[in-house]
């Protein structure tokens, strides 16, 4: 290995068919021990820039290599023999063994007169037994299931070893399971040294699995990023035109992107009427993403980084005053969220609980001289305040709030109270 | 059921398949015209090799039926594996020489060849293997060209356009022949398909050219085998793809270029026997490549044999019982391959 490392190399590569130019100055790469994903949009040029690497498409300027030796001129049985590719079209149904199928993967090996010997068979069983296909070696690949055959694939092209893998959304037939366990193994591949490249339909995959993620959109690439960087909400909406909530899942501890919203107009300025929420914890979560399709905007308060209704918020992009993780509302946070509110045609109050960090959101509601919509009842597992939500609470009340038992019938108020604004999106019915 | 047939039973069907051509090699040169003991036949082609020749029989044998049944297996072997190394290059179970239009680019060729050197022995021997070879070879490309669409082979366009080259050729070799009346008669009852009065001279031909023919193939059977997972999956996995499709093309053209000259238009030979080997041996080209010649000279073999006895003492050529056979059985693949769309 050359002491970069850099085991496939886009330098500046520029690929299309014939005249028409797909991805232009792809500039990066990928090193042994690394995993890197590629996301965007259907049609960006993710899968064309990983097929140039082995003869493809063409290059039309730049160059692929690998330890600086060009995979665009290297013979074909020498680039096989270091880069193994997972395509993503099915393979032609024909009536051949699936052990057979998979020993095709030792050809750039081979020599021209050799049959496959004990080792090669050794290979072929061990990739086998490693993709999970061992108990199919003895059927016939026309018979197979896509998920089978995309796993057979993958042990065809393990039996190049290569030490350069690319995978075109590899688990594109796999039930999750399988594609969990392939990933897995993918990840261990690259973990003991091999360098793989995979394109992605699945955010949540790629960051689960990838080291780094580049972004295809626009015939550009982006530098490969950590997940966390490459794929924040703003990232998300630009390339994929799709509102989601990216956060770190508490189990995985991986980050995990969910897309709530799509089609509704939500840049800056949209919305002529905002509409207030008293939230955290997710209490307002569903509530945000139905007024924002109702295209009305949205001031969520003032909302602790790291709280599911930061994200939610940040997603749909509503407004809101930002606190740090757990931290309280204070006086000028509270003055900004008064503010806010009081530009809003009414506030909800959803069913959050309160305590003490978070009372000044509900007491800005009720002192905004808004109408307000309370949802639900101030029970006392809501309220650890000592009664001073209660009170609150019952001050909005007597001032003439007006009290829904569901976030549909809050959904409704708010509409009506926000006059001819609101509009109907295909998703509410 | 016949997932990826262990050696033995390769070696088994090969066994086989020798020994069936072998039986039908005997037959085709005991029955005729005048019927001969197979034991006689057996008698005297040991005779003529051990060199005790000189019977009147052995004469009839050795020079007349042998020759003629040799070469209808040879054809049938040429045009089995250029129906073999079609098939694998274009991933269509339909394509064939005679489909392709390269039976009818050969014949063309043959017959400008006849036109314009004469008849003499080197013109027959040089002349006309080369002119079918170099029209078998521009056919591939024209109806190639033809059926592509930006760097891409359509399948059903393959074969819409070697069926339509395939007829304007054989109405240009038509034109010439009835513009030169002189070579017209036996050139005619030529591109019908037929192994009548053939000699040594075409068996030696033939032989040479499917000998040169089958080098690429045998070599890169691998190759074949990963050219079915589709152009650029082989590429991926180590083929040269240009290259290995431009020399196995050229090997097809080569065989089917001395088939032609030496029999005409003998069609569908080259698309049965490789689907028939198919579902008894799979799909791997080590095995299927012999075993698809083997096959295809048994059939033509035996069906020259059925030319001549059907309406005995007339003949009929060759190339009507092979249509007669394989006309309905592309019928039968076409519905099939439409069925499983």
């Amino acid at each position: 290995m050359s002491p970069d490392g850099r085991l496939l190399a886009f330098d500046g590569v520029t690929v299309g068919y014939g005249a028409r130019t797909v991805v232009r100055d792809a500039a990066f790469a990928v090193r042994g021990g690394e995993f890197i994903g590629l996301v965007g949009p259907n049609g960006a040029g993710k899968s064309t820039l990983l097929r140039a690497v082995t003869g493809g498409p063409d290059v039309t300027a730049g160059d692929i290599t690998s330890d600086g030796r060009s995979l665009v001129r290297m013979p074909d049985r020498e680039r096989a023999r270091l880069v193994g590719v997972v395509p993503q079209t099915p393979v032609p149904p024909f009536a051949l063994g699936a052990r057979g199928f998979v020993e095709m993967g030792r050809h750039p090996h081979l020599g021209r007169l050799a049959s496959p010997g004990p080792a090669d068979r050794a290979i072929v069983a061990e990739v086998m037994r490693r993709t999970d296909t061992a108990h199919l070696a003895e059927e016939r690949i026309d018979e197979l299931s896509g998920g089978d055959l995309q796993r057979l694939t993958l042990a065809q092209a393990l039996a190049q070893q290569p030490r350069v893998l690319l995978l075109d959304e590899p688990t594109s037939h796999l039930d999750l399971n399988h594609a969990l366990q392939v990933l897995d193994l993918v990840r261990s591949l690259a973990d003991d040294g091999m360098a793989v490249l995979g394109v992605f339909h699945d955010l949540g995959l790629a960051a689960r699995f990838a080291d780094r993620i580049a972004i295809v959109a626009d015939g550009r690439v982006t530098p490969p990023a950590p997940p966390a960087e490459a794929l924040d909400a703003r990232v998300v909406a630009d390339v994929f035109g799709v509102r989601a909530v990216v956060r770190t899942d508490p189990v995985t501890g991986t980050l995990a992107v969910t897309p709530i919203l799509r089609g509704a107009d939500l840049s800056p300025g949209a919305s002529q009427v905002s509409v207030g929420l008293v939230c955290g914890s997710g209490a307002g979560a569903t509530l945000m993403r139905r007024l924002a399709l109702s295209g009305l905007g949205v001031h969520a308060g003032a909302l602790n980084r790291g709280d599911v209704d930061h994200a939610v918020a940040e997603a749909v992009g509503a407004a809101y005053v930002e606190l740090p993780p757990f931290g309280e509302i204070d006086a000028p946070a509270e003055a900004q969220v008064r503010q806010g509110y009081a530009a809003c045609s009414c506030v909800i109050v959803t069913e959050v609980p309160f305590g003490r960090p978070n009372l000044p959101n509900l007491r800005a509601a009720v002192e905004s001289r808004r109408p307000v919509v309370l949802v639900g009842h101030m029970r006392a597992d809501r309220d650890f305040t000592g009664g001073d939500a209660r009170a609150l609470w019952d001050m909005a009340l007597g001032a003439g709030a007006m009290r829904v038992d569901t976030e549909a019938d809050a959904l409704e108020a708010a509409r009506a109270l926000s006059g001819p604004a609101a509009t109907t999106h295909p998703e509410e019915r | 059921m016949t997932p990826a047939p262990g050696r033995s039973r390769t070696a088994l069907v090969l066994g086989g398949l020798a020994a069936a051509l072998a039986l039908a090699i005997v037959a085709g040169v005991a029955f005729g015209a005048v019927r001969i003991p197979p034991g006689d036949v057996v008698a005297a082609v040991s005779r003529a090799l051990t060199g005790h020749g000189g019977t009147l029989a052995d004469a009839v044998i050795v020079d007349l039926r042998l020759p003629r049944v040799l070469l209808a297996a040879l054809v049938g072997a040429s045009l089995a594996l250029a129906g073999v190394l079609y098939q694998a290059l274009f991933k269509n179970p339909l394509a064939d020489p005679y489909i392709l239009g390269v039976s009818s680019g050969a014949g063309l060729g043959a017959t400008l060849a006849l036109t314009a050197f004469g008849t003499s022995y080197a013109a027959r021997a040089v002349g006309v293997p080369i002119g079918a070879f170099a029209g078998a070879v521009l056919t591939m490309v024209l109806v190639v060209r033809l059926a592509s669409r930006r760097g891409r082979l359509d399948p059903t366009s393959l074969l819409l356009a070697g069926i339509a080259v395939s007829y304007t050729l054989s109405a240009l070799t038509s034109f010439v022949l009835v513009y030169d009346r002189e070579t017209m008669t036996s050139v005619v009852f030529w591109m019908m398909g037929g192994l009548q009065n053939r000699s040594w001279e075409h068996v030696a031909m033939l032989a040479a050219m499917l000998g040169a023919g089958v080098v690429v193939p045998s070599l890169f059977h691998r190759e074949l085998d990963l050219m079915l997972l589709g152009d650029e999956r082989a590429g991926q996995l180590g083929v040269s793809v240009e290259r290995f499709k431009l020399v196995a093309l050229a090997s097809a053209s080569l065989v089917v270029a001395g088939a032609v000259a030496v029999s005409g238009l003998i069609g569908f030979v080259g698309l049965m026997t490789p689907h028939m080997v198919r579902l008894v041996i799979g799909p791997r080209h080590r095995a299927l490549l012999p075993a698809s010649m083997l096959a295809g000279a048994i059939v033509l073999v035996v069906a020259d044999l059925l030319a001549r006895i059907v309406l005995a003492p007339v003949e009929i050529p060759v190339g009507i019982v092979t249509a007669l056979a394989g006309g309905p059985f592309f019928v039968w693949l076409l519905i099939r391959k439409e069925r499983a769309r």
